[in-house]
């Protein structure tokens, strides 16, 4: 298949917190307009892998490669410039501000311009948030949760969005719900990078998917061509 | 005489809540409790003291240019101190705070000593007699000083974009992170903010009480009755403990004691500590992870 130039390229990517390795080495790709999911047990890197890719930690060793530009030991707020959002899997609301106001302080540092019009596509994608504008935050239920961490990550109009864990506490009816949101930013060209343990929703959403174990890559590939054969991967994964 | 009493006590629960509110804004931004604040309040008292009396600067311009340098020495006091050991227990934070007052405090002994110094009256107007009520120009001016302040800065902290990053900061750092905000930045910024409040607190005072280096230690004090009393980290509830206590200074002193106006915010502590612990505005306590 021919592949376009990656939007990020990870390259021999090594973090540990303290003394104790995380990512030993990992290398992968995600290129433009796909969702890629980060498949793997606790502890081999997933989360760690997003938070390398945010700043929120640095690598020890390896460079992280955003459309060119090394973000590698920068700090958050400089890689979020460059057009890296993250839907965080506890989500980080704001509780005692509104949901606009949530929504709107995504943009304040990038995509200012437009906010207006983002926060209108955004009530479009998602009527319960309009209805609930006014409301703060921690009245919501999980799900409305969800979705404003989702709706504050796109009011900045990133390049390439984060998603870990989105399903997580989450009823079955929102894990669906979840897909056709990842649906309609594929439709948009969002490119999305993602962890996901709910393997159904990881298979239904992602384009492609790579498994991670004690921090390195060790299989991956297109998840239509492993349709119908989970239990392969489920195996790798754990086994 | 009941009005009478309110009004003192406005006047002096007004630079409560000024010092209450400051603490808070520290507090909220970095979890951290600033025992040296009641040393940041002497030491704005102090500047605007050497600056109106040695240096022959007004008064306003002297209390403006106090303000700026204090902000400066909280921002580079949470840049150089704090933020280096933020990782570490909270017990060492606290400790800093603590050194650092005593630093401030030694300065001021070192220059004058024991003396206790007269700051020149600033307000000088003739009081308003309004029945039996006398409204003296400190009490206008303190009062309104910081009734002006207050609108300035909840209404910053409401309306603003700014405002409500700096809410988005307080309420969760990591979630700031995530929408690009410079959260180290803003934590100097509340620091410096902090400091310039609780400098003017000490400045608003200095014209109307006498200067000495350990004025700080009662400010302090008051400051964390008035935020038990609020609610710990609110700052609304900072405000109006702040008010609470000043007024129940005077009434507890002139109904019961004179003693007591030093001691009530001792017994408020306490008191809100068993019967409501939470305070009047506080929700459960602040976890910031």
């Amino acid at each position: 298949m021919d592949t376009p130039e990656p939007l990020l390229k990870i390259r021999d990517l090594h973090v540990g917190y303290g003394k104790k390795p995380i990512l030993r080495g990992a290398s992968y790709d995600v290129v433009p307009g796909e969702c890629l999911t980060l498949l793997g047990a606790n502890g081999s890197g997933k989360s760690t892998s997003m938070n390398a890719i945010c700043g929120f930690v640095r690598p020890s060793a390896g460079s992280v490669l955003f459309d060119g530009q090394e973000t590698a030991g920068l700090p958050p707020h400089r890689i979020f410039a460059l057009g890296i959002a993250q839907v965080s899997q506890a989500r980080d609301l704001f509780p005692d501000l509104t949901v606009e106001d949530n929504l709107r302080l995504g943009a304040m540092r990038r995509g200012g311009k437009e906010l207006t019009q983002t926060l209108a596509h955004i009530y479009d994608r998602f009527p319960r948030l309009k209805e609930r504008r006014k409301q703060a935050t921690r009245t919501l239920s999980g799900g409305e949760q969800q979705m404003v961490a989702i709706g504050r990550a796109l009011m900045s109009r990133p390049r390439l969005l984060l998603l870990d864990e989105p399903s997580g506490g989450l009823s079955p009816q929102f894990c669906e719900e979840i897909a056709r949101i990842i649906d309609t930013l594929k439709e948009d060209g969002v490119t999305m990078l993602m962890v996901e343990q709910n393997l159904n929703l990881a298979f239904r959403a992602a384009d492609r998917f790579i498994v991670l174990r004690d921090g390195e890559v060790v299989d991956g590939g297109d998840v239509r061509a492993m349709a119908g054969d989970h239990d392969a991967i489920v195996r790798n994964i754990y086994l | 005489m009941l009005m009478q009493l309110t009004l003192g006590g406005l006047s002096q629960g007004m630079i409560y809540a000024l010092i209450a509110l400051s603490l808070t804004v520290v507090y909220r931004s970095t979890t951290v409790v600033n025992f040296g604040h009641g040393d940041f309040v002497m030491a704005g008292a102090f500047l605007s003291y050497v600056l109106v009396v040695l240096a022959g600067v007004a008064f306003l311009p002297a209390a403006a240019l106090a303000m700026i340098a204090m902000f400066v020495l909280g921002v580079m006091f949470n840049r150089g101190l704090i933020r280096p050991i933020r990782g570490g227990p909270h017990i060492g934070l606290a400790l800093m705070c603590i050194a650092a007052g005593y630093l401030l405090r030694g300065i001021a002994r070192m220059v004058w000593g024991r003396e206790v110094l007269p700051m020149p009256p600033v307000f000088d107007m003739a009081p308003i007699f309004v029945g039996d009520l006398v409204i003296t120009g400190d009490a206008v001016f303190i009062i309104g000083t910081v009734l002006v302040l207050l609108l300035l800065f909840f209404g910053l902290m409401a309306l603003t974009d700014l405002g409500k990053m700096v809410q988005a900061v307080y309420q969760s750092p990591r979630g700031a992170r995530l929408i690009g905000l410079n959260v180290d930045r803003f934590n100097d910024f509340s620091w410096g903010v902090g400091a310039a409040l609780g400098a003017l607190g000490g400045i608003l005072v200095a014209p109307v009480s006498l200067l000495h280096p350990d004025l700080g230690a009662s400010f302090l004090i008051k400051g964390f009755a008035a935020m038990t009393l609020g609610g710990f980290g609110s700052l609304g509830g900072a405000v109006l403990g702040g008010v609470l206590l000043g007024i129940a200074e005077q009434y507890a002193g002139a109904y019961l004691d004179t003693a007591l106006i030093e001691i009530t915010a001792y017994v408020v502590i306490v008191a809100v500590l068993f019967i409501r612990p939470q305070g009047l505005f506080g929700r459960k306590a602040v976890v910031k992870v």
